[in-house]
């Protein structure tokens, strides 16, 4: 007699049709065992946003009464496995309906499992995420995320292999013959099995993972809120040492947006013929101004949409880069301007990287494309 | 940025907000900051950026229910910076006209110093186009009020995850409208052609222009147009939505452009009863730009995926009798019997 329960954290909408299949999955896979599962999205990430963190859950029960007990809860906050469909959640979950970065192992149980879809070793995760203070494995999945958009979905195997590795983890929620028997496409059975045999699991323990605290805000309860709603407004301008002659806005300090980025552009600032249009077009005002004049990206702003590197009218002087490459929010151009050669090779050395992502549709038939040639 | 300000008794004074000649010009502040929870590249919120922008500090901006007012006050966290309230769904132009003339008793009875204060009020295309058209309309006959409704079309009801609204393009998937296997096309409505109708069914209206922020300086040239010119003025912005269009988001920018360039979204402005064609539109209006084929613009989007030669033949044919057969090309339609 047991209740369990899956939360699949994702990127908004990119993901959105991959965490629904994997959460249905495991309620048709439980239904096969003979269990009740239920599976829903977090109400407060409704309506969801392109690439801001989004989480669904999928929850196992023996019997009737007990997945009564476990729903008169808002929401699971203790999870046996914590499935990250994209491995740059590691680094924080900042939802659009809270506020502060949460840990990804948040809300996982002790001696829970964190899954993630990753092709970096279980090493370079864990100085990513947070140090919990409860030992929980860590089990990857080799593979790319899988991005698609709203209306189309690429259907790369990716829900049925996480689906697979989630029975090898947590056998005493679904057995991969039941998540077998829910699955049509004997190719797909395939990948699920595949997955099953090759998923790796770690174990992690309190000393070990990345020892920032995470930024928090305190809101104010309601009978803290001014007459008529009011918010107090932000000044104009922020004073910034050393930036004399630049101009840096005034920014949102209650919401940061950049745990939605997975890539983020790199600017050449030899090759910058300082244009202003990237600093024009950026939707979320992550250009700071320089007091020679440069755009220097502010990567605690910058949500990574890319549009920047699209503006930009000289060739390769704004790169989008997988964010996995970097491991802090330093700005670059003071890195620039401190020493310019050192960060030349720097720069070099993250471009040289592909991004090896993409943010969705960009043409007809591109999806079958893009699944043809995955070596995975 | 100091701007010079033309006094008139009677209340009925703007500010001059000469236009930017250049991105060189541009003011630096941000009246519209980071700090927002909309979609990775939403154009949307750079049009709200463009626009505070624009205004600038004296600015009092309305907005009513939709991703610019849902993704950007949520529970005591907000990136404006100028003061902002929320208004209901069909209200844009109800609001404005009331915040128009409760600053004009609070100035006659000398509660507030006399001075211009820029009154924007934004919509969506399901606020605007659809439940606030007659709010909007009324407002847009108040001769001595100065206020601007802004309408950001992101063409559907964006953030309560893409349902058709008026100002849907034909046959674009939607969450009302999905293509199945018996009917690929399920919605088959044609866009509402919004400021036109605004335009011409308005004699007091003393400003009407269309915009999309690929053209930023454009765009907030209009918004400094219009706020100058003062009276009841409107504008409508075509946003491409990321989400709703389904698309990468580094394209926003691109794909505004090729919604010019290939004629589905024409870009002029209307004053004192004369309309003008700027940007792109006005060389497909000449001649001089010859229109990109619509399939350029339509098979970048997944909400399009559907679509057959047959589909991409008739939007074309609807687009190419814009420009071909109506009265005013891209603007006022019906052709002379």
């Amino acid at each position: 007699m047991s209740t369990g329960s899956v939360e699949v954290v994702y990127r908004g909408i990119f993901q959105k049709t991959l965490a629904k299949n994997i959460c249905r999955g495991i309620v048709f896979a439980a239904k096969n065992e003979g269990k009740i599962g239920i599976a829903f999205g977090r109400y407060s990430d409704s309506p969801e946003r392109n690439g801001i963190p989004a989480k669904q859950f999928a929850v196992v029960a023996d019997t009737e009464e007990e997945m009564e007990e476990h729903l008169s809860r808002y929401e699971p906050d203790n999870n046996d496995v914590t499935i990250a469909a994209d491995d740059t959640l590691c680094k924080g979950v900042e939802s659009w309906a809270w506020y502060g970065l949460q840990p990804i192992n948040k809300l996982l149980t002790e001696g829970g499992t964190l899954l993630v879809a990753s092709t970096r070793s279980a090493d370079k995760l864990i100085g990513e995420i947070h140090r919990k203070g409860k030992p929980y494995n860590l089990a990857t999945v080799k593979g790319t995320a899988s991005f698609s958009g709203l209306w189309v979905y690429k259907d790369d195997h990716t829900d049925v292999r996480l689906l697979g590795a989630l029975a090898k983890v947590a056998p005493h929620l679904v057995s991969l013959d039941s998540i077998v028997a829910t699955i049509s496409d004997p190719l797909k059975v395939t990948s699920a099995k595949k997955a099953y045999d090759l998923v790796e699991s770690v174990s992690v323990n309190t000393d070990q993972g990345n020892d920032e605290v995470p930024f928090e805000f305190e809101m104010p309860g309601w009978t803290k809120m001014e007459e008529g709603l009011v918010i107090r407004g932000m000044a104009g301008q922020q004073e910034v040492p050393g930036r004399d002659g630049g101009y840096v806005p005034t920014r949102n300090p209650t919401f940061k947006k950049f745990s939605t980025r997975t890539m983020r552009p790199v600017v050449n600032f030899d090759t910058c013929t300082q244009c202003k249009i990237c600093w024009l077009q950026c939707p979320d005002s992550c250009f700071d101004i320089t007091p020679d004049g440069f755009y220097d990206a502010n990567m605690e702003a910058c949500c990574g949409c890319g549009v920047c590197e699209a503006v930009c009218p000289v060739s390769q002087c704004i790169t989008m880069v997988n964010e996995e490459a970097f491991t802090d929010n330093a700005g670059q151009w003071e890195m620039w301007t401190k020493d310019k050669e050192s960060y030349s090779g720097w720069l070099s050395e993250k471009i040289s990287q592909p991004p090896a992502r993409t943010h969705g549709f960009h043409h007809l038939g591109q999806y079958a494309e893009e699944i043809a040639n995955d070596p995975s | 940025m100091q701007e010079t300000t033309i006094a008139l008794s009677d209340f009925i004074s703007t500010q001059v907000l000469e236009p930017w000649k250049g991105i060189k010009k541009v003011a630096r502040e941000e009246y519209f900051t980071s700090g927002h929870r909309t979609c990775q590249g939403c154009e949307s919120a750079l049009v709200m950026k463009l626009m505070a922008k624009a205004a600038g500090p004296r600015s009092i901006i309305l907005g009513a229910t939709g991703c610019m007012y849902v993704a950007n006050t949520t529970y005591y966290s907000t990136p404006w910076v100028v003061p902002w309230m929320h208004t209901q769904l069909g209200s844009a132009g109800s609001a404005a006209t009331g915040t128009v003339a409760a600053l004009r008793a609070m100035m006659r009875k000398g509660k507030m110093e006399e001075e211009p204060i820029n009154v924007i009020s934004f919509c969506g295309d399901g606020g605007g186009a659809d439940m606030g058209l007659s709010a909007i309309s009324a407002a847009l006959q108040h001769t001595h009020y100065n206020l601007l409704i802004f309408m950001y079309d992101n063409e559907s009801y964006a953030n309560t995850d893409i349902q058709v609204s008026g100002s849907s393009p034909y046959g674009a998937n939607s969450t009302f409208s999905p293509p199945g296997k018996v009917h690929r096309i399920m919605h088959r409505r044609w866009k509402k052609n919004t400021a036109a109708m605004l335009a011409a069914g308005h004699p007091d209206c003393k400003y009407v222009a269309t915009v999309t922020a690929g053209n930023a300086i454009d765009t907030m040239n209009k918004v400094r147009r219009a706020l100058t010119i003062g009276g009841p003025t409107f504008i409508h912005s075509l946003d491409p939505c990321p989400k709703g269009w389904d698309y990468d988001p580094k394209y926003s920018h691109e794909l505004g452009e090729l919604a010019t360039e290939t004629g589905i979204w024409p870009l002029y402005e209307v004053e004192e009863g004369k309309v003008k064609m700027y940007g792109k539109s006005k060389h497909i209006a000449s001649g001089a730009f010859k229109r990109k084929p619509v399939r350029e613009y339509l098979l970048r989007q997944g909400r399009f995926a559907h679509f057959v030669e047959e589909d991409i033949d008739y939007f074309q044919a609807k687009v190419d009798e814009m420009w071909e057969k109506w009265l005013v090309p891209g603007v006022i339609p019906f052709a002379q019997a």
